[in-house]
């Protein structure tokens, strides 16, 4: 093996973690994905921010998709490919109604509660993309961000 | 009033955050409010629900609250999400 395939290598790496759709879980999930992303040397910042954006993925599916039915799972991917951290959190729950109108800041279903609509907002914000699909069946948010060093 | 979060706020966390600043709050007898927020080594969008939530029950006694030493994270979270525009940043 050559120095080039070496590196192609050493920068391919993949992790999964189920957890049970339970709030308890967030802090799991997200030190685990941060433990994981450390291969790539992120500074403070970086990590402190797919923190965020992971927990906010997570916490949708928890909240929204499973409506606190502690019953479902929530599925997390987060794979390394050269210098960029690609998360894909999945659940199979009810599903967002109108992906257009809860990516837009301050929406909330729940304005009975003190919810900020901020989740997304936020994914966008704190990685370099992020894309919705949701069905009646369940929700996939996919995420990624550039670790430059 | 100085009211100092530690550790995590997230979903799992609100609760008890919530339940313990209004327990503060309704002793009263207390001036404008400082949210001290140095200690908090992490916060996310459900973070911001409780400051806001906590702001309009202080607000309704006709005071003031602000916020301090948020870390760079959460300073950029309460950037994006216009909380200082009714919670200014204190240095």
């Amino acid at each position: 093996m050559n120095n080039k395939d070496d590196k192609k290598v050493f920068n391919q790496n993949k992790m999964t973690i189920s957890v049970q759709s339970k709030t308890v879980n967030e802090a799991l999930v997200r030190s685990s994905v941060a433990a994981f992303c450390a291969e790539l040397d992120p500074t403070v910042d970086q990590i402190n921010e797919i923190k965020t954006a992971l927990t906010e993925a997570v916490n949708n599916s928890i909240v929204h998709g499973y409506d606190g039915d502690i019953k479902g799972f929530v599925h997390i991917e987060a794979t390394i490919n050269g210098d960029t951290v690609h998360i894909r959190v999945q659940d199979q729950g009810k599903g967002i109604a109108d992906v257009e109108a809860a990516i837009k800041p301050f929406y909330t279903t729940k304005p009975d509660q003190e919810r900020s609509g901020m989740g997304f907002t936020v994914m966008e914000a704190f990685m370099d993309n992020l894309k919705v699909v949701s069905n009646d069946r369940g929700t996939v948010v996919e995420m990624s961000k550039r670790i430059k060093a | 009033m100085y009211i100092c979060l530690f550790g995590e706020l997230d979903e799992h966390t609100a609760p008890n955050a919530r339940q313990t600043i209004d327990a503060c709050i309704l002793q009263g007898g207390f001036g404008n409010v400082v949210l001290d927020l140095s200690n908090l080594s992490f916060m996310d969008s459900t973070g911001i629900g409780v400051l806001l939530g906590r702001y309009k029950k202080i607000k309704k006694l006709g005071l003031t609250v602000c916020i301090a030493s948020p870390s760079q994270q959460t300073d950029k979270l309460l950037k994006l999400s216009g909380i200082y525009q009714v919670m200014p940043k204190i240095s």
